[in-house]
């Protein structure tokens, strides 16, 4: 069955966090609850004046093999047959193991249901023939989402600093090339 | 969507990967617009939070708005959105929003007291406010009119005009120097700039990227995937430094000595274009003086100004004069400028582009071409207005050449000591107090207003100054033709519908001038045949007259209208002389300087206050308009102050620790952000937002308003400081720094 995936271009993203916003319109995620689904990850380096600065939209990357999943004590957390890693607020008891295994920050905890909640992949969209809402918006196409038979082969699998638990394998790959070359 | 299919039939597969360029090897991914997927069912509108009015589209189930994603026909956006436009539903849908007309009856005015607001129909609303016109006027006269409001909706223009009433309107704050100086160099004010087919972009201050215009944005986005090189001055490293090849942490203030220095260069080394410059130019008339005046401004001089090393002034200017097509746009509150020397930096920044021989032409700064509209008085012809008063509150009648609208940075003054007590019936539309330097000027100001009508969507700080409340509706829920001018290389329309009703009793702006017209000056609400004048049927007239269809409703169904029109470079210019004026006589006639001089910015630091204020523009908010949005308060909602770490452990100020800045006009506490990213002499602040009214749920009392730290001015200092276009100089202060408790 295919799957999806995220291909990013961190040197496109303009930090706008349009992606955030749109993810939170879809999903109808609650605010001021501490729980941001994709969020804009900015990472500074060197001094000034030669610094420079790499920003990742970041959620969850329904990775192949899900620590989140093998940790989650209730089995709250499962993967589709089309690769989506969910969570089953039923069954959370929102014991955070999930956080502390996935690298990424994905599962978060809704501070006012003490429930994990994380980025769907926006499943509902997908079954529409829709694409999820942030790659939806995404005003440079620095987000972009599709198959992931067609995104893996491309790009790069890491970018500096981020971490890269190789056995997870996280469906996202990143587009490192400079705008010449 | 990337698809299988998609990347076979690209570039050739993965297997090629590493030996094409990458905008080769991922240009499928980046074929954006149409291939984004929407559904069916959906509307199309026009977003309304910024003037690039984005073309959307919006998903609404069961009455309510499910999501909203860009319209992929739309040329500017490309189908899609920022954080802002995205998230608008929030603000439809916002709890605190205003219901209701109501009415004061506490007469006591200011954000310590409590209006006690009373519910009132609109009819006892409008009747009050008709009321107390007619007596203010009657008593005091025209003079005691103000309406501090935009010229748009035109239905309000009307009303002011109509009633005689003065406007005062952001103009000084925002682009009102560029916009003279546009029409004096190259006959017109534009956004519009052919990034996409330029080669060489320098771009002065400006955050162009995180503005999220995304009209502007994709451009230079386009630029750079065609291999444009894009320099950005600018002290403190932005999202359009990481899109620039270079970028420079020019001194604050100091980009107006590297444009100076640039045009030297380009005029020592004739590195212009000669053809443009000698047909379409005043050049040739005013070529010795040109020369000469310029002769001082060398790059060795600038260095000292700028921070800029000379050879790489130098060397940029020479790339400039000998790249085709070069540009340096300018756009409003880049962080240059609204400092003091704001005129003389249009001007020359006008001079770079004219020198470069860019004037619309390809690759260059452009006239937009766009369907021409009439407008509401070209269709419903009113009677003359009456004169207005020839002395303003904010003087600006002392600065002829100054254009538009108003000043906010002198109004405070003039209202409390220019002429004390003359304002008595004040029509405040959709401004916020945070958006003025010095609101507690402003604030005492107010209270001495005898009668004040705010019309807004929120109960914003104004609202505890005013004595009537009229609740309005907001984009998603109405009705307009949307052309815009902001790059538009060729006309498109896109149509406004209200997506979702008004919530309770708002009203559209339309309703409120109308019926207030009806009840002040109902000659100006009449047709020929004695009816009222109505909103839906000069949509109407427009979308008949403009050829975009048969009506509204016709126009509304095709959602919206591409035209086209073969490009035809301008051979005449809208100025004087009908060239493009790199000296302008009118100028020299009133003694303000023909070309543009060095002066330094307004505020500089001294031992009092050692650092530049820097203020930025957050890339998820339109200022205060938005800040009470809950998903955009949770992107961006922390009143960071950004300080270099060398700077801060002078001052023992810790990351994530509170921070007080001051300046000689007020202070703002925030919290410290140390970041490799700005000039350890500058401090940068975020713009426009600190929101006190506890009726906003989300802002109220959070974060800091910028604006405290900016000295307002007198309309004296101005002409004293030969300030003669009037900037409002709101980003010019410098403040010291300490931990706050
Ligand atoms: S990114 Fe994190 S939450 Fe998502 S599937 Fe992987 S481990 Fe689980
Ligand atoms: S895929 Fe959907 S749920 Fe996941 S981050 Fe994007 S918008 Fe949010
Ligand atoms: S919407 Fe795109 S450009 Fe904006 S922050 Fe997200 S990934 Fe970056």
């Amino acid at each position: 069955m295919r799957s999806y995936g995220w291909l990013f271009d961190p040197k496109r993203c303009i930090e706008c966090s349009a992606c955030e916003a749109a993810c939170k319109q879809w999903n109808q995620v609650e605010t001021g609850v501490n729980v941001r689904w994709r969020r804009v990850l900015r990472q500074e380096s060197g001094t000034f004046p030669n610094v420079q600065v790499t920003a990742v939209s970041m959620a969850c990357n329904h990775c192949e093999n899900a620590f989140c999943q093998k940790v989650c004590p209730v089995r709250a957390i499962w993967r589709r047959d089309d690769g989506i890693v969910l969570v089953d607020t039923d069954r959370c008891v929102g014991c955070g193991q999930c956080h502390i295994f996935c690298p990424y920050g994905a599962p978060q905890l809704n501070l006012a249901t003490r429930k994990t909640t994380k980025c769907t992949m926006c499943f509902d969209r997908i079954e529409q023939g829709l694409a999820p809402a942030c790659a939806t918006v995404c005003p440079t196409g620095a987000l972009q989402w599709g198959e992931w038979d067609a995104i893996e082969g491309r790009g790069s699998d890491r970018l500096p600093g981020m971490a890269y638990p190789r056995q997870m394998r996280p469906h996202i790959r990143f587009v490192t090339e400079p705008w010449r070359s | 969507m990337i698809t299988r299919r998609s990347v076979l039939q690209g570039a050739g597969g993965a297997a090629v990967l590493g030996t094409l360029p990458w905008n080769e090897a991922f240009a499928e991914f980046f074929e954006r617009s149409q291939a984004i997927p929407y559904p069916p069912e959906s509307l199309v509108t026009a977003c309304g939070i910024c003037d690039s009015a984005c073309g959307m589209r919006v998903t609404v189930k069961d009455g309510t708005i499910r999501f909203i994603q860009g319209l992929p026909e739309d040329p500017h956006n490309e189908g899609r959105l920022c954080a802002k436009g995205t998230s608008s539903a929030y603000i439809r849908n916002d709890p605190d929003r205003l219901k209701y007309p109501m009415k004061r009856t506490n007469p006591r005015k200011g954000l310590e007291e409590d209006p006690r607001w009373v519910r009132i129909s609109w009819n006892e609303a409008l009747d009050l406010i008709a009321e107390k016109y007619t007596e203010i006027r009657s008593k005091y006269g025209q003079e005691a009119l103000l309406a501090i409001s935009r010229g748009r909706p035109p239905w309000f223009a009307r009303l002011y005009s109509a009633l005689g009433m003065e406007r005062v309107d952001h103009n000084d704050l925002c682009y009102g120097v560029d916009i003279v100086i546009s029409n004096q160099t190259i006959g017109r004010h534009t956004f519009a700039w052919d990034l996409e087919n330029a080669k060489y972009i320098v771009l002065f201050g400006w955050d162009m990227v995180a503005r999220a215009k995304l009209s502007l944005s994709n451009r230079l986005l386009h630029a750079k995937e065609n291999g444009a090189r894009v320099i950005n001055f600018n002290p403190m490293y932005t999202a359009t430094a990481k899109f620039a090849d270079e970028w420079h942490p020019v001194r604050p203030g100091g980009d107006l000595a590297v444009a100076l220095a640039m045009i030297h260069v380009l005029l020592k080394e004739n590195l212009y274009d000669r053809d443009f410059v000698s047909q379409y130019t005043n050049f040739p008339e005013y070529e010795t003086q040109i020369r000469e005046h310029f002769e001082k401004y060398t790059p060795e001089w600038a260095e000292k100004e700028s921070d800029i090393p000379a050879d790489v002034i130098r060397r940029i200017a020479r790339q400039f004069g000998s790249t085709r097509p070069a540009v340096a746009p300018l756009h409003k509150k880049t962080l240059a400028a609204n400092y003091e020397n704001a005129a003389p930096l249009c001007h020359a920044i006008a001079i770079l582009n004219i020198l470069a021989g860019n004037i619309d032409r390809p690759g260059g700064h452009y006239f937009p071409r766009t369907f021409e509209i009439p407008g509401l008085d070209a269709i419903y012809r009113p009677p003359a207005y009456p004169k207005l008063p020839a002395k303003r509150v904010d003087g600006r009648e002392k600065l002829p050449l100054a254009g538009g609208y108003g000043m906010f940075s002198t109004l405070a003054d003039g209202m409390l000591n220019r002429y004390p007590g003359r304002v008595k019936f004040l029509f405040w539309n959709n401004y916020n107090l945070s958006s003025l330097p010095q609101r507690r000027m402003m604030e005492e100001a107010l209270k001495t207003v005898e009668f004040m009508v705010l019309v807004d969507i929120l109960p914003m700080d104004a609202m505890y100054f005013a004595d009537v409340v009229l609740p309005s509706t907001m984009f998603l829920e109405g009705s307009d033709i949307i052309v815009r001018e902001m790059a538009a290389k060729s006309p498109f329309a896109v149509v406004r519908q209200p997506v979702v009703g008004a919530p309770f009793e708002a009203k559209s702006a339309a309703y409120i001038a109308i019926e207030l017209g009806k009840r002040l000056a109902p000659d100006y609400f009449r047709k020929a045949d004695g009816s009222w004048i109505s909103p839906s049927e000069l949509l109407d007239e427009q979308v008949r007259r403009s050829g975009l269809g048969q009506n509204f409703a016709d126009f509304r169904k095709k959602g919206f209208v591409a035209g086209e029109k073969p490009f035809i470079p301008a051979t005449k210019f809208a100025t004087a002389s009908g060239k493009c004026q790199i000296y302008i006589p009118a100028f020299a006639a009133k003694n303000y300087d023909p070309l543009p001089n060095w002066r330094p910015k307004r505020d500089l630091p001294s031992a009092d206050y050692p650092y530049y204020l820097i203020t930025y523009l957050p890339a998820a908010h339109k200022r205060n308009s938005t800040q009470n949005n809950p998903v955009l308060f949770e992107i961006d909602g922390t009143p960071y102050v950004h300080i270099h770490p060398s700077t801060a452990a002078r001052h023992g100020i810790r990351d994530g620790a509170r921070v007080r800045v001051r300046s000689r006009a007020g202070e703002a506490v925030g919290v410290a952000r140390l970041t490799e990213t700005i000039r350890p002499d500058a401090v940068a602040v975020p713009h426009g937002l600190g929101h006190r009214s506890p009726w906003l749920s989300v802002a109220g009392g959070k974060g800091f308003c910028d604006n405290d730290l900016i000295p307002a001015q007198t309309i004296d200092e101005l002409v004293q400081h030969g300030n003669w276009l009037g900037s409002g100089c709101i980003m010019d202060a410098v403040v010291a720094i300490e931990p706050a408790v």
